[in-house]
């Protein structure tokens, strides 16, 4: 039978794994050589039949036919078993064992049909005997030396049973007539001689054909091993290519730590991968991703810096191997590593720009499970981790900070509001002459400190538009299907007697005829943005001038272009004019007051739209503003 | 003529003065409340012929919570007697927060809303259109 093959990998999961593997290919040497020799013997069984035909027929000997036949058709016939033998295994079995097994009878089978045809063509005088040299040589190629060399022997000691027995009559001399002149059988001397040069000429080929057989199988050994090793080396490069990917590709920091633990286990070939990283506390190691360690494992209790001698170890930058967790005094808990079926563990330290940020540990079922190679591959995958991890944190920061300083905004600014809406509400009171009567000049101040709360009124609103635009988490899927020419309109109307009393005409175009103008926005925000945009123009045109506000669709967007023919705005303001809490020094000397927020507003809702806006202008001669925003799928919902 | 009971429910004093002044020039009797526990005390003692209320006060939603007790079509109600009383309800919440409240007036117990800063003419208006014979 064929010897199990050694573990070799120094990693027994992994080589576990990798001997199931290598065993696979070794079996499937044996299954293809049982059935090439069963296909052998179908020609052998034949060429007995068709030789001792012809050793009368065209030879004129005489043989014991009868033996003979009986022998080629029996060895047909025990071929014939092993044939459906061997179908059955194919189907059914897996295992070596049974197909080694088969190939043993074989042979045990081809030693006895060789035992009786050298008996009925002559005993030790045969012919034939020069056929159990090639068994031997299949034999040797089948099975280990030893194995070999005790097939040989068999032969020797089958081939001598024989000749002695004949010699002594016990058996009769069944000699093929016609072919020896002098019978040879009682010779002494030549049947030692014979016999003699036939076993070592047995065990010389028993041996010459095992030593290269041997070779044969370390050779393929090696293959296999190398093989392995090559897989393993790949396997490895893949998993650093994926931190390295992983560092630049995602910054969500379970993601990331997901795929490195799983992706290290992998490549290791061990159980299992963690991460655990130092707490808000700075006094604790939480597990934060973790791949084939079970849930009672994670729930072992809290990995102290204090107490765990291991963590302080690896925190202070150093790769730590533990080969037997059994028996290690640096872990905290080795009764529950264990349980768990933990035997080694390898740990490699994470940290970061600022510091220490955990630990990056890998867990084998085997003791002794990882050595200096080992070693140097997590310490690899744990700096290329801590860049992830250092990474992912620093924008987790930056986006809890950009979160924090909206809500912060969005909070002053409404307490701002209701104070300065209330001192609103009191001067008007006061100026209706509901608090009783109050002198011209008194009228004057309180109307003066009315237009300058109206100011602060604005500019809080416009402040807290800006902040809910930042702090608004819906996405594009999550707004309304609004319809623009109803949102312009109400718009409009809303600056009907305004523009009249100014003596500004505006005209109102809809080139977009039958064709949807469907956005997919908020009512508010887009009454917002026309708002400003008209407001402005009306602002800033002198009396007497016009306004054109027209609609268009081009493709899949659609144009809304508000045109007057005001101050225009100075080319070296075009660039800021978006820009917070900018307003152009010829605006500013129109209106005095005004919060510079207006436009920022309409860049910002419209950007939130997914849309654009743009903006021409001549100073002295007007102002074109164009925003353009994406056309609604005609699949979602109108709101009206 | 019988005078008229207003009742404001507002917790920011300076702007139930505000309130006050112009709704007792026009010669309506007013009555306050700086919360809504207040709020339902005194609403059972004066019975007002309609209720100014804040949104926000205690909670971002106890005045809607409060108009909802008042209009409730139970029988069993406690303001049983308030079901048909005009509401006008305060707002300061600007347009555009993620605080709005889409007010479907079908749906909620309020007449109608007034906008802070508060216009006293505008307030007068809307009084008036619920309490002119």
């Amino acid at each position: 039978m064929l010897d199990s093959p050694s573990s070799i990998g120094k990693n027994a999961d992994l080589s576990k794994m990798k001997s199931n593997e290598r065993r696979t290919l070794v079996d499937a040497e044996l299954v293809a050589s049982v059935a090439w020799l069963i296909h052998l013997r179908w020609i052998a069984g034949a060429g007995v039949i068709v030789s001792t035909w012809m050793v009368g027929a065209i030879f004129s000997l005489h043989a014991p036919e009868i033996p003979l036949y009986a022998i080629g058709v029996g060895i047909l016939f025990y071929n014939f078993i092993f044939y459906l033998a061997e179908r059955r295994l194919k189907r059914s079995s897996t295992s070596s064992i049974a197909f080694g097994r088969l190939a043993k009878w074989q042979v045990a089978m081809d030693w006895l049909g060789m035992a009786l045809l050298i008996h009925y063509s002559g005993g030790i005088e045969s012919p034939i005997l020069l056929f159990f040299i090639f068994h031997i040589v299949i034999a040797s190629i089948f099975f280990p030396s030893r194995t070999a060399y005790a097939f040989a022997l068999l032969a020797v000691v089958l081939l001598s049973v024989i000749a002695l027995l004949e010699y002594f009559g016990i058996i009769p001399h069944e000699p093929v007539t016609g072919l020896l002149v002098t019978p040879l059988y009682l010779n002494q001397l030549y049947l030692i001689a014979e016999i003699f040069f036939f076993a070592a000429t047995g065990l010389i080929v028993a041996y010459l054909a095992s030593s290269i057989s041997d070779r044969l199988r370390h050779r393929e050994e090696e293959v296999v091993n190398l093989s392995e090793s090559l897989q393993h080396a790949t396997a490895r490069l893949q998993a650093l290519n994926d931190g390295t990917r992983l560092v630049g590709s995602t910054l969500e920091l379970p993601q990331v730590l997901n795929r490195i633990v799983e992706s290290t286990a992998k490549a290791l070939g061990v159980r299992a991968c963690s991460i655990r990283l130092i707490d808000k506390t700075g006094t604790r190691l939480e597990p934060v991703a973790v791949f084939g360690l079970s849930q009672a494992y994670l729930n072992k209790g809290p990995v102290d810096l204090e107490s765990n001698l291991l963590a302080r170890q690896v925190l202070a930058g150093k790769t730590v191997n533990i080969p037997d967790a059994h028996s290690s005094p640096l872990l905290q808990y080795p009764e529950e590593a264990r349980q768990e079926g933990i035997r080694s563990i390898l740990s490699a330290p994470l940290s970061g720009k600022s510091g220490p940020l955990g630990i990056l540990r890998a867990y084998s079922v085997e003791p002794d499970g990882f050595n200096k190679d080992d070693e140097a591959f997590l310490t690899a995958i744990a700096t290329q981790g801590s860049i992830a991890i250092d990474n992912a944190l620093a924008y987790q920061s930056i986006e809890a900070l950009d979160a924090a300083k909206s809500q912060f905004v969005r909070m002053v600014t409404h307490e701002l509001r209701s104070p300065v809406s209330v001192i609103s509400s009191l001067l008007r009171t006061m100026t209706a002459g509901y608090a009783g009567k109050i002198s011209e000049q008194q009228l004057d101040i309180i109307n003066r400190a009315s237009r300058r709360v109206y100011f602060l009124q604005k500019l809080v609103d416009d402040l807290l538009d800006l902040a809910a635009g930042k702090t608004d988490v819906r996405t594009k899927e999550k707004y309304e299907r609004v319809d623009l020419i109803s949102a312009i309109q109400m718009v409009l109307s809303r600056y009907e007697v305004p523009a009249s009393e100014k003596g500004i005409n505006i005209e109102w175009r809809n080139d977009c005829m039958d064709k949807s103008t469907n956005v997919n926005a908020t009512p508010e925000g887009l009454d917002r943005i026309f708002n400003n945009l008209i407001s402005n123009a009306v602002k800033y045109t002198p009396s007497g001038g016009r306004i054109k506000v027209m609609l268009a669709n081009f493709d899949n967007e659609v144009h809304v272009v508000v045109e007057d023919s005001g101050i225009g705005i100075p080319e070296e303001a075009l660039g800021h004019l978006f820009e917070e809490f900018y307003r152009a020094p010829n605006a500013k000397a129109v209106e005095r007051e005004g919060t510079g927020l207006g436009l920022t507003i309409v860049k910002d809702f419209v950007t939130r739209f997914g849309g654009r806006v743009n903006v021409q202008s001549v100073l002295n001669q007007g102002t074109r503003l164009t925003v353009i925003l994406p056309l609604a799928s005609s699949s979602t919902q109108v709101v009206p | 003529m019988n005078q008229k009971c207003i009742l404001i429910i507002d917790d920011d004093p300076d702007l139930r003065l505000t309130l006050r002044l112009p709704l007792e020039a026009d010669g309506y009797s007013v009555s306050e409340a700086s919360n809504v526990i207040g709020g339902r005390a005194v609403v059972k003692k004066v019975k007002p012929d309609l209720i100014i209320l804040d949104v926000m006060m205690d909670t971002t939603t106890a005045g809607f919570q409060f108009a909802l007790d008042l209009h409730s079509s139970d029988p069993r109600s406690e303001f049983k007697e308030f079901s048909k009383t005009p509401i006008i309800m305060l707002t300061a919440i600007h347009s555009t927060t993620p605080l709005r409240f889409a007010p479907d007036e079908d749906y909620l117990p309020v007449q109608t809303f007034l906008e802070k800063p508060v216009e006293p003419d505008v307030l007068l208006k809307k009084v008036h259109e619920f309490l002119v014979e």
